[in-house]
């Protein structure tokens, strides 16, 4: 047995001549488990299920590490006060319901708003004001680009591929170098008061976007559009015809990414809106916390909570397109 | 081979052109005027939004950093501002960066190379988040049921709304909080500058997770079954495999999370901001080594009203972040050689 080991491993022969009796019993056990080259009563299907389960436990820990911290702000949304708050693991060990409605919380991170921003209804109307900066601009900058990505991929214009370039080299230009001069141009133009700062920009559209409806038209076959053009229909028509309908995947995925960001935008909200009752749902989460921490902690939960919902609904809906479009992004490089 | 088409085309080309100075050339010309104008229709807003909302801005941007435009000066607009240059020279506000303080209270140099260093600190979650990445994505692509399932749960926290996330955090990693009870180690409040970076830094890394997974998920899934077939029959082992056949096959895929991920990492904000508070807005909050760059920046603006100097902070962090694309895509070139 010995003198077969050494041979597969001629290196360590010299020093050790004889294994001792736990090295055999390691290699016996690693071998079992179709590891390594000593397994010979090893097999391929006893290595499969092993590393399965290891697999398993892996990746069910990591899955645990994603999904427990919004467990616990769930949890932790129904507490009764911070040190209860703070003493959470699973499950609060007094929670709101036992003394007021089971909702005190969410009810409460309304009411505190309220006072805050001296607006009525705040949070909904801070959710409504979220609503409109993600969808306005997000659908008019979804379609306006992909009108640019259809010129681009399908269209022999003379600059083309200027433009394109041109538009592309924009993402080199990171949005906190230039965000106090945009805060002063909408200032100027009395945007900040109002929420034209956070819609007008967006639906100019994007090149992000553009760029990659642009290699998902590049996929779709030309014959299409050549046939439309001799039947004497008009670009307008074949965008709005043909392009719209065939480029609805990518335009889809887009739209929901951009969506999200749009939701989830923090920075922008911050600086271009001055008016309290314009404000998005990020901003009006941000200031029930405020870095005084003013409020009991669990109406901030609850806030983060209701910010948060909508999103992973969304998600759970659309996960297939999301995870998809994500793919598609990456992988056209 | 491309020269001896070139001269091949070339005779034909000439014949063509003879051919095309004849009277069709005028029918072409109505057809390519059309495709002109309406190409140039549809990318036109595309084209004006990026002008005015991309450059224009970096060059009032740019020219503002020249200008001592700040609260103070009411009666100037932007406009009259923009042309302005600052009285104590070309580049006042960018010389303060490297001066140190005269009225000796902190001093911009050490708050912009110390808010510097905390974003480049914060940036070490890149290749941690890489590492965990690459291990995940490879045991989810092993034959086995639910990776789709794990792929989505993985991506929730990528979703979430970072608002959200980092007010958790505050508590989760808060004095008398939950990993303070669990661990014994206090991240944020009368923590040392070490692992309040260090409960950004996982904040991040967890974050992130998700779409740099999803990402090479699909990038191993992309790679060439049958080389990976040839070296298992040629005798190569899971490992050999893995770094030989299948990480050049998916290098492209993290080159390119690499590069977004220090473009974003260098932009990082909300995170620190939320769990910390805001650059300024308290006196604890002047916390160099907990606050970024854009923290920096937007604080300096929210606190001192100091537009021209913040726009000058933003155009070195347009440079650094250039220039820090630039060695990447050096470095990558590189490597191909």
């Amino acid at each position: 047995m010995t003198e077969v080991i050494n041979q597969n491993i001629p290196s360590e022969a010299g020093e050790t001549q004889e294994l001792n009796k736990f090295q055999k019993a390691l290699q016996a056990f690693c071998g079992w488990f179709g590891y390594g080259i000593y397994g010979r009563n090893s097999s391929k299907k006893r290595k499969k299920i092993f590393f399965d389960i290891i697999t398993y436990i892996i990746l069910l820990a990591g899955a645990f590490t994603m999904v427990y911290p919004l467990w616990w702000m769930f949890a932790a949304s129904f507490a009764t006060n911070d040190m209860v708050l703070l003493e959470t693991v699973w499950w609060p060990s007094s929670t709101v319901s036992e003394v007021f409605s089971a909702f005190y919380n969410y009810s409460e991170s309304f009411t505190v708003l309220d006072r805050m921003w001296n607006v009525e209804l705040s949070l909904l109307r801070s959710i409504l004001n979220t609503l409109i900066y993600s969808l306005v601009p997000v659908t008019i900058g979804v379609i306006v680009s992909a009108a640019a990505a259809f010129a681009f991929a399908k269209l022999d214009f003379k600059g083309k591929n200027f433009v394109f370039f041109y538009c592309l080299a924009a993402i080199m230009v990171p949005f906190p170098s230039i965000m106090i001069a945009q805060y002063c141009f909408y200032d100027s133009l009395n945007w900040v008061d109002g929420p034209l700062a956070m819609i007008i920009p967006g639906c100019f559209g994007a090149i992000l976007t553009a760029f990659f409806i642009r290699q998902y038209l590049y996929g779709l076959p030309t014959a299409i559009i050549e046939a439309a053009k001799i039947d004497g229909a008009g670009y307008w028509r074949i965008f709005w015809t043909f392009i719209i309908p065939l480029a609805k995947p990518a335009i889809m995925a887009q739209f929901i990414l951009s969506f999200m960001g749009s939701w989830n935008n923090f920075l922008a909200p911050q600086l271009f809106v001055r008016a309290n009752e314009w404000k998005p749902l990020t901003i009006a989460v941000s200031e029930i916390s405020s870095s005084g921490k003013i409020n009991p902690q669990p109406i901030t939960m609850a806030a983060s909570v209701i910010a948060i919902v909508p999103i992973l609904v969304l998600f759970a809906i659309f996960q297939k397109t999301i995870i998809g479009s994500i793919m598609m992004t990456g992988s056209k490089e | 081979m491309e020269k001896e088409s070139v001269t091949v085309v070339s005779d034909a080309a000439v014949g063509e052109a003879d051919v095309q100075t004849a009277p069709p050339k005028k029918r072409i010309n109505k057809a390519k005027l059309q495709e002109n104008l309406w190409g140039w229709a549809f990318v036109a807003l595309l084209l004006i939004g990026t002008t005015v909302f991309v450059y224009i801005s970096f060059i009032m941007s740019v020219m503002l950093s020249f200008s001592d435009y700040d609260n103070m000066s009411r009666g100037t607009t932007f406009w009259e501002a923009l042309g302005t240059i600052n009285r104590d020279g070309f580049f006042a506000n960018y010389k303060i960066m490297f001066e140190e303080d005269i009225m000796g209270s902190g001093g911009q140099q050490a708050a912009v190379w110390g808010t510097l260093l905390t974003t480049v600190i914060y940036l070490i979650g890149i290749p941690i988040g890489m590492v965990l990445s690459l291990f995940f994505s490879v045991l989810m692509t092993r034959d086995i049921k639910f990776s789709g399932g794990f792929r989505v749960i993985y991506y929730i926290p990528t979703v979430s709304s970072t608002v959200s996330i980092a007010l958790m955090w505050a508590n989760l990693f808060g004095g008398g909080g939950l990993v303070e009870n669990v661990f014994g180690i206090s991240f944020i409040e009368g923590a040392t500058a070490g692992w309040q970076r260090a409960a950004v830094l996982i904040l991040t890394v967890w974050k992130g997770l998700g779409g740099t997974i999803v990402l090479l998920v699909a990038g191993l899934n992309g790679v060439n079954e049958s080389h990976v077939e040839a070296a298992d029959i040629d005798g190569a082992n899971a490992w050999q495999i893995f770094w030989r056949i299948k990480m050049p096959q998916i290098y492209p895929t993290i080159f390119y999370v690499i590069v977004t991920s220090v473009i974003g990492g260098m932009q990082i904000y909300a995170e620190p901001a939320l769990i910390f508070g805001d650059w300024g807005s308290t006196e604890a909050g002047k916390n160099v080594q907990v606050t970024p760059f854009v923290g920096y920046i937007y604080g300096t603006y929210n606190a001192d009203g100091d537009r021209a100097y913040a726009s000058a902070l933003g155009i070195v962090l347009a440079i650094i972040i250039f220039a820090l694309t630039l060695i990447q895509f050096a470095l990558d070139s590189k490597k191909e050689k």
